[in-house]
């Protein structure tokens, strides 16, 4: 019985221990989580901010006061903003922005909520790209050329006009402003697609012209090379036949050489043969051979 | 009940709570201490498979490395709140976001008129107006990194790759870009959003850049088919051209192989005949040296009698009278079918009777 009296006042005593220990964490204690940071006021008045992640501590409600405010990056899209760019050519340009809070206490002042941020971020933008694409010409946004484009210049103008604004007057760093969109106003659109169809037109007019000028030329050298083949293949039968008729020629002129005389009566014949067929009329005389024969021992002759 | 050190009206008013606890713990001390051990051990936290946990000790991330900061699958052994907190994170899921600078899909109008606010597009470098469709794939690469410093995903990603695609657009043409320069477009926009979102801090890696949409506007598709067929239509010429000289330039060749051929033929034929030809007069020669008389005559009269045999008609007329030639004399050559057999070899009618009748 003296044993359990005794047990019971112990238990008293730590669960009382406890409940007032943790009473007392609670009330002073601040866990301060990585990304996020504590503002502490007391009595209204700011006193301090920890930033910095850990176990922090303050007096107890109601002397000291503690909120928590988010550190981490947000990303924040302006709005869609009409403008000039320098060479006088109406564009519509959205930036983004990637923003957090580094000063806690000049936020929670000047700011307040995230929401209140993105007005007073917003109204930042716009100004600094009205201001800072009038000052440069739409090619250094979008061209072919490389030399015109300055779209890294332009987003460091956009933020040197930006950032330090924010940062005194928000305690809010921007660490990155870019060009999220281009475009162009609604009226201009049709102009624009006029001139992209009629560049289309002439680019079908160019492959079509192109297309049929080297099929031509892929033709023509084709017939001409064609054509000089043929005319090689000509002159060597010509030569052939020259060479063959010269040594033809030379092969009789060896055997005339060998009895001019007698090739001469030979060669007559021969020609008289092949020139009497069945449509020529003879007409011999009489005294000739062989019909003499009739009449006398003739002489041999033609 | 014992009242040492506390003041005994304290321990009057504190007499019911105290009744009430020993009442609770006598009859549910089991319950209490499991509670109590549940609670001492509710930190211990399993990581999955696919998945890295990071701990906070009074709010501060433990481990100054990613090494020492990131845990993986298994058991982590950390303390209870409010001393640690583990946040587990799915490093290995991919995540997917569709970004669209395009009309909406419901949009059935032939598009002449973009309205910025709605309709998505991009101008490339020659300020043609493009729509693009991408999905981009990405998954956390730094755990610490995303939960506690990074913007929200969402936000960051399509942003990010938006800003890339109009800039990397920027500085192509748009044939280039609709044809072969995909590739170099996505590979630019990927590297760009991964510089930017690796600046944002964002914790996250871009997997993949997939692009699901490039087309020019709709008022102008059929613009952009008809380079396209031209294009075709010229490639096609060309081709047919190139199929006509493959087939011009071996039939030439072939022709002046063959007329070559040819001509080596009849040489070759020429050559043989004559040389024939020659032989057989040299033959005929020889027997003519042996015998010229004979053999002259014999060939004469071979020759005369083939020839006035082979002839059509043969006429005869006697020898010119002396000193007046043939003056005066007319041979009738008669139409084949009007002379018989016999009539051929009749000698012509003397020349006196034929002076008065012509033909």
């Amino acid at each position: 019985m003296a044993d359990e009296m005794t047990a019971q006042r112990w238990l008293r005593v730590v669960v009382g221990t406890i409940a007032l220990l943790a009473i007392a964490f609670y009330a002073t204690a601040l866990v301060v989580h990585e990304g996020s940071a504590v503002l502490v006021t007391r009595f209204g008045r700011p006193l301090r901010a920890d930033t910095s992640a850990g176990l922090h501590w303050k007096l107890p409600w109601p002397i000291d006061r503690a909120s928590w405010l988010d550190m981490r990056r947000h990303v924040y899209e302006g709005g869609h903003t009409e403008m000039l760019t320098r060479d006088k050519k109406n564009v519509i340009v959205r930036t983004f922005v990637v923003w957090r809070i580094v000063d806690a206490l000049t936020f929670t002042q000047a700011v307040g909520s995230e929401r209140d941020a993105e007005g007073k971020l917003d109204g930042l933008l716009t100004n600094a790209a009205i201001a800072t694409l009038g000052g440069h010409d739409l090619s250094a946004i979008v061209s072919t050329n490389a030399n015109d484009l300055q779209v890294d210049q332009i987003e460091a103008e956009l933020l040197a006009d930006t950032a330090p604004v924010a940062r005194q007057s928000y305690g809010v760093e921007i660490e990155q402003i870019r060009l999220e969109r281009i475009a162009l106003p609604e009226e201009n659109v049709t102009a624009v697609f006029e001139q992209m169809r009629a560049e289309r037109r002439q680019y079908a007019a160019k492959f079509r012209a192109e297309g049929e000028r080297e099929a031509s030329r892929i033709r023509s050298e084709a017939e001409l090379e064609a054509a000089q083949i043929r005319a090689k293949g000509a002159e060597e039968a010509a030569r052939i036949r020259g060479e063959s008729a010269a040594q033809v020629a030379k092969t009789y002129a060896d055997a005339q050489r060998a009895d001019p005389e007698f090739y001469k009566f030979v060669r007559s014949l021969e020609s008289l043969d092949k020139l009497v067929n069945d449509k020529t009329t003879l007409i011999l005389r009489t005294d000739a051979e062989p019909f003499s024969m009739l009449q006398s021992q003739g002489e041999v002759g033609r | 009940m014992r009242r040492s050190g506390v003041p005994s009206e304290l321990g009057r008013l504190a007499a019911p709570l105290a009744r009430g606890l020993d009442a609770a713990w006598r009859r549910m001390h089991w319950w209490v201490a499991v509670m109590a051990l549940l609670y001492a051990v509710s930190g211990i936290t399993v990581i999955g498979p696919d998945e890295v946990g990071v701990v906070q000790r009074w709010g501060r991330l433990v481990g100054d490395s990613p090494a020492t900061r990131e845990h993986g699958p298994g058991l982590l052994f950390a303390f209870p709140r409010p001393v640690d907190q583990v946040t587990r994170v799915k490093t290995k899921y991919i995540r997917e976001l569709a970004i669209k600078l395009a009309p909406p899909e419901d949009t059935t109008d032939g598009g002449t008129r973009l309205d910025p606010l709605t309709v998505g597009y991009a101008l490339s470098g020659d300020q043609n107006i493009v729509h693009v469709k991408l999905v981009a794939r990405f998954r956390v690469r730094e755990p610490a990194e995303w939960v506690f410093y990074g913007p929200r995903s969402e936000d960051i990603v399509r942003t990010e790759v938006s800003a890339a695609i109009i800039r990397s657009l920027g500085e192509m043409g748009v044939d280039h870009v609709l044809a072969e320069g995909r590739k170099d477009l996505i590979q630019t926009v990927t590297q760009r959003s991964q510089a930017g979102l690796d600046a944002a801090h964002s914790g996250l890696e871009l997997v993949a850049l997939e692009l699901t949409g490039l087309t020019p506007p709709r008022a102008l598709v059929n613009d952009f088919d008809a380079v396209q067929s031209a294009y075709i239509g010229a490639e096609t010429q060309k081709k047919d051209a190139e199929a006509f000289a493959q087939g011009i330039v071996p039939k030439a060749h072939a022709s002046a192989n063959a007329e070559a051929q040819a001509a080596r033929a009849d040489a070759a034929t020429a050559q043989a005949r004559a040389e024939g030809d020659v032989d057989a007069f040299l033959a005929l020669e020889r027997e003519y040296r042996a015998n010229p008389a004979v053999v002259r005559e014999r060939l004469y009269r071979d020759a005369a009698e083939k020839a006035i045999a082979s002839a059509a008609m043969v006429r005869w007329v006697p020898p010119p009278a002396p000193g007046r030639g043939y003056q005066g004399l007319r041979v009738f050559v008669e139409p084949e079918a009007t002379l018989s057999p016999a009539s051929e070899t009749t000698p012509p009618p003397p020349p006196q009777r034929l002076p008065e009748e012509g033909p």
